[in-house]
């Protein structure tokens, strides 16, 4: 885990994608800067900050939309660049805008990016019915893309991007905007392509999702990284650590005793019928604690589990709150 | 090229689909080429009715004679058709009753000692009596006016010869052979081929011509509406070199317009009965209109951030050329003006149009030919200078 954007280590065998000091500059502002990161093959990296961190600028150097002032990207093993053709095969955008043709259809859309992609004849077919029939659009396929709702014509736009089985599929927020079924759905897509073995570039400005979707995370804020890794190890950054509160009747004092005899929990504060629990990692110890409660004659009414999350790291890190 | 003809296909896929380039390109032209034809051609192809000039000339002089000469061939002239001017010698109180009493539509007094007064460099006025007709009547009037304009820088020449040292004989001779060896004026002169085409001809062409300047935007242009809309950066990020993605777009223009200008210009001479000759010489002058055509689109695609503002500065941009080319009425001019107009590819197209219906071949179309490419050399170079402010091409 890093702290700030070092220096990326030399291309590990399984690095899909190796992101390298990437600055880039619009006249005064450097809206990058000094960014470096990687994604191993099968890992869904997740880029979460604010509204104008950079995160759609890193996007468009990764793709090769524009050129870097510093710094490069290489995606398997291929440099990037605007007039690179070979590492763009192994990418799939899904841009911020929707980046679908209103008059086409979902299929003829589909259609047309295979074949820039260079997928032709019966495969190309197959693979376009798979892939409409996954973004659940098969029923209105051959309707033109201007007569669907938002959530639809985004889940096309993703669509697009995992047509061609890229090895590192990238995600600009393709949940802004969207009613919370079609979000729900989209989240769900990307889990399981992750689970296919595809990597995922994935950023995002709500926390949720990184938490959901991403192994890793960095975290991104006026072009800078500011701090990268999972989400435990972002979360201990802070020095927060989780609690559970129990609450009910009984014997309160004879279960503090009991608990305070467990090897997850760290301290125990006893409030009239609660009890403040601070443990290690809050999902896996709540069901010992509150085994061992019961066992030692109290009787619960209430347990809550409060964690740090990503929020509280965003805070701690830049001294602004994730959202505006 | 694979990519170029699965991006251009699908273009004109969606193109065809939203209807437009076929509102603009086709359906709007033709019924503009309609109303127009009513409008104008009504009032250009009026038969010009005869005129009677009273002539009083001096007896025995060759230059007033001469102009009287100049004035009985404007019937002989083509394309004047019907113009007929009867000339009435008559004495030189007579003109003026003649021309009251409705016998005349036009009394002209040629002074005594007109011709020689011209010799001497210091030529005298010919006296006008207007009977207030009709164009015929200020057709004739400027013929005449002409014509002494001529005899003047004639023999002003002649005096500034005299100045170095010609003798005053010679100096006669010179007067009287520039002022009997002009071009019989005005009518003939200047004439450009355009003017072989009928009205009615000039107006399809200079419509088909005008709108092929709004048809090709709808590919290059549409660039601008792919960077607002989002795809272009997912193109971007295919798997082909980024200069595809233009000349796929150049593609649309190209065979948008040349379409649209065939159709304009095969059923604007159905319509309107105009013939434009060989269709070979035809075909290579639409080729070229339509690659200057798209040209000009490559430098609004720079400048242009918006679709919108594409399409304002691309109506700008062809109404300017053509109304500067002559798509709604013949513009004349000399000097820089003139070269510029001439450097117009509307104005070009509508020549070119004007030399293959007056028969000319593939080989006589050179300079229209030349004046597009050229033209559409200038512009693809303008647009690699011109910074992108977009980030479109
Ligand atoms: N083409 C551009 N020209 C000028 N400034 C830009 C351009 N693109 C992005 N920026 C600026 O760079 C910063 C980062 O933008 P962006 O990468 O879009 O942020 P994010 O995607 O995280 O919201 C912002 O301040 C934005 O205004
Ligand atoms: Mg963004």
């Amino acid at each position: 885990m890093r702290t700030d954007g070092a220096t990326a280590e030399p291309t590990g065998r399984g690095d899909v994608l190796v992101v390298d000091h990437l600055v880039r500059r619009f006249g005064d502002l450097t809206a990058v800067d000094g960014v470096s990161f990687r994604i191993a093959a099968g890992e869904t990296y997740g880029l979460l900050g604010p509204n104008g961190a950079g995160k759609t600028t890193i996007i468009s150097m990764v793709a090769g939309l524009i050129a870097p002032d510093e710094g490069t990207v290489t995606v398997a093993g291929e440099q990037m660049g605007r007039t690179a053709v070979a590492p763009k095969r192994h990418i799939g955008l899904v841009p911020q805008d929707l980046a679908v043709y209103p008059e086409l259809t979902a299929r003829e859309n589909l259609v047309l990016f295979g074949r820039l992609q260079g997928m032709t004849g019966p495969q190309l077919t197959a693979r376009v019915a798979e892939v409409t029939e996954l973004i659940g659009l098969t029923g209105r396929a051959k309707d033109p893309t201007k007569e669907y709702s938002g959530g639809m014509k985004r889940r096309l736009n993703i669509g697009i991007g995992l047509l061609h089985r890229p090895t590192l599929l990238i995600l600009d927020e393709p949940t802004v905007g969207v009613d919370p079924q079609s979000r729900n759905q989209i989240l769900e897509s990307v889990e399981r392509l992750s689970v296919e073995g595809m990597a995922v570039l994935y950023t995002t400005h709500y926390m949720e999702e990184a938490e959901r979707l991403c192994d890793r995370i960095g975290i991104i804020d006026s072009g800078v990284l500011q701090a990268e890794g999972t989400r435990d190890e972002l979360v201990r950054l802070t020095g927060a650590v989780d609690h559970i509160r129990l609450s009910g009747t009984g014997d309160t004092h004879a279960a503090a005793e009991a608990l305070r005899a467990l090897p997850s929990v760290s301290q125990v504060d006893v409030d009239r019928r609660e009890l403040r629990l601070t443990v290690g990692d809050a999902p896996s110890a709540v069901a010992q604690v509150v085994t061992r409660a019961t066992d030692a004659g109290m009787s619960l009414a209430d347990v809550e589990i409060t964690r740090p999350d990503l929020e509280s790291v965003f805070l701690h890190l830049t001294g602004k709150a994730l959202r505006d | 090229m694979r990519p170029l003809w699965t991006m251009a296909i699908s273009d004109l896929r969606q193109r065809a689909r939203d209807k437009s380039v076929f509102i603009f390109g086709i359906a709007v032209p033709l019924a503009l080429m309609g109303v127009l034809n009513l409008v104008i051609g009504n009032l250009l192809s009026r038969d010009l009715t005869p005129v009677t000039v009273a002539v009083s000339v001096p007896v025995g002089d060759e230059a007033g004679q001469s102009l009287v000469g100049t004035l009985r061939s404007l019937g002989d002239i083509d394309g004047v058709g019907g113009f007929d001017v009867r000339v009435r010698p008559v004495s030189p109180s007579d003109v003026r009753g003649l021309v009251a009493g409705d016998e005349a539509d036009l009394g002209l007094t040629v002074p005594d000692g007109f011709g020689a007064a011209l010799l001497q460099g210091a030529p005298k006025d010919v006296t006008v009596v207007d009977g207030g007709g009709g164009i015929e009547n200020d057709v004739v009037i400027s013929v005449v006016t002409g014509t002494v304009d001529r005899y003047r820088a004639a023999t002003v020449a002649a005096t500034a010869a005299g100045r170095v040292g010609l003798p005053a004989s010679d100096l006669a001779a010179i007067g009287r052979e520039v002022a009997t060896s002009l071009p019989t004026i005005a009518l003939t002169e200047g004439r450009a081929s355009d003017e072989q085409l009928s009205t009615t001809g000039a107006l399809v062409a200079g419509q088909a011509g005008l709108f092929l300047l709004f048809t090709v935007g709808f590919g290059v242009l549409g660039l601008v509406n792919e960077r607002e809309q989002g795809t272009l950066a997912r193109l971007r990020s295919m798997p082909m070199r980024p200069g595809l993605i233009v000349a796929a777009k150049a593609l649309v223009s190209f065979i948008l317009g040349v379409v649209a200008t065939t159709v304009l210009l095969t059923a604007g001479s159905l319509l309107f009965d105009v013939d434009f000759g060989s269709p070979l010489a035809v075909a290579v002058l639409v080729l070229c209109a339509v690659t200057a055509g798209t040209s000009i689109t490559f430098v609004i695609a720079r400048i242009a951030r918006t679709a919108e503002q594409s399409n304002v500065a691309q109506s700008i941009v062809a109404l300017v050329l053509g109304i500067a080319g002559g798509a709604f009425f013949p513009l004349n001019a000399g000097g820089v003006l003139g070269t510029l107009l001439d450097a117009n590819p509307v104005g070009a197209f509508i020549r070119g149009l004007g030399i293959t219906s007056g028969g000319g071949g593939v080989g006589d179309i050179g300079v229209p030919v030349l004046v597009l490419l050229v033209f559409a050399v200038a512009m693809v170079g303008v647009s690699r200078v011109v910074p992108d402010r977009g980030d479109a091409l």
